[in-house]
């Protein structure tokens, strides 16, 4: 007793022309399915608003993969963190560089809490990893040098040094005929040397 | 070493962490064994997905659509506080008055001195 063979997108189009005419819904919502897949992540593995009760501490860890006592939301002062957890500020720079890493270059596990800045801290940019010199020694170090650097400039504009210069002398008698000199008239000997 | 101070914002390094070397209770090792165990799972699921050889989709990592989503919606847990109504307004009001009030006077003076021929036209680049 084979079903007989029936096409499935003649079907699925009356289906739908059906439903169309006894729906509700009115424009675009009418010709949708109200309906979605059960397969992907669902709606309530997104972050929410700022947790109040024990409980709901609790359901955002879980939700984020962290350990209850782990787990800190942003202060709730309106700035649109809602309940997304607070993770210390530290840079990719300071993973283990040894370790197997889910993403090597992003020092990250798979399903690891991001932190908020975490495009931040990836290993092209910020880095707050243990400075190799103290910050006294590189205060010092920076604007020791960039003051001396303007001081001596300052010092080079006021008091310029430079190689001796005198005014371009010209010959044939300081030009006298390029300049428009008469050239009946004997010019005036113009002697730029001394002997 | 014993007066060493991180930079700021810096951390300190692994060495000279005093919780390297006095934080041994037990509580602190149950804790460190549930991360662990956390990570395990974690690292379990992904491998699974990772070596499934019928498997021909991307492995979507929720924890990255977490943060995607917070990070594109921040108006959803919007509420209009003293501060966040004062960085809205600093960063968002008050640039384009001061920037107006500024351009526009110092182009006036400018037209001011051409106009009465006093503008002085350096060859330097930085005007």
């Amino acid at each position: 007793l084979s079903p007989q063979p029936v096409n499935m997108a003649g079907v699925g189009f009356r289906r739908w022309a059906q439903a169309l005419s006894k729906g509700k819904g009115s424009g675009i919502s009418a010709l949708l399915s109200g309906c979605r897949a059960a397969s992907g992540a669902s709606k309530d593995g997104l972050p929410g608003p700022y947790p109040t009760t024990p409980d709901e501490k609790a359901a955002a860890a879980k939700k984020y993969n962290m350990r209850v006592e782990d787990y800190e939301p942003y202060p709730n002062n309106g700035e649109g963190y809602g309940d997304y957890p607070k993770l210390p500020d530290r840079s990719q720079h300071e993973r283990d560089p040894w370790y197997q890493w889910d993403h090597p270059d992003l020092r990250r596990n798979w399903g690891e809490p991001m932190h908020w800045n975490f495009d931040m801290f990836i290993r092209n940019r910020v880095d707050t990893s243990p400075s190799p010199v103290s910050w006294s020694t590189m205060c010092k170090q920076l604007f020791g040098f960039i003051g001396f650097m303007l001081f001596m400039f300052y010092v080079g504009e006021k008091i310029p040094a430079y190689q001796p210069v005198a005014p371009k002398q010209y010959p044939y008698n300081n030009l006298y005929l390029e300049r428009g000199g008469d050239p009946e008239k004997q010019p005036e000997e113009v002697k730029n040397y001394e002997i | 070493m014993a007066d060493y101070r991180e930079a700021p914002l810096a951390s300190r390094p692994k060495t000279l962490d005093p919780n390297e070397y006095f934080n041994l209770s037990p509580n602190h090792r149950r804790s460190e064994e549930d991360r662990a165990a956390l990570r395990a799972n974690l690292k379990r699921q992904y491998q699974t997905q990772l070596n499934n050889p019928h498997r021909k989709e991307l492995i979507e990592d929720p924890a990255l659509t977490r943060w995607v989503y917070a990070r594109a919606n921040p108006y959803l847990t919007f509420k209009p506080t003293f501060k966040t109504s004062l960085m809205g307004a600093m960063f968002g009001v008050v640039p384009l008055f001061v920037l107006y009030y500024v351009f526009k006077t110092d182009r006036d003076r400018k037209e001011e001195q051409i106009k009465a021929g006093t503008l002085e036209r350096k060859f330097s680049l930085s005007s």
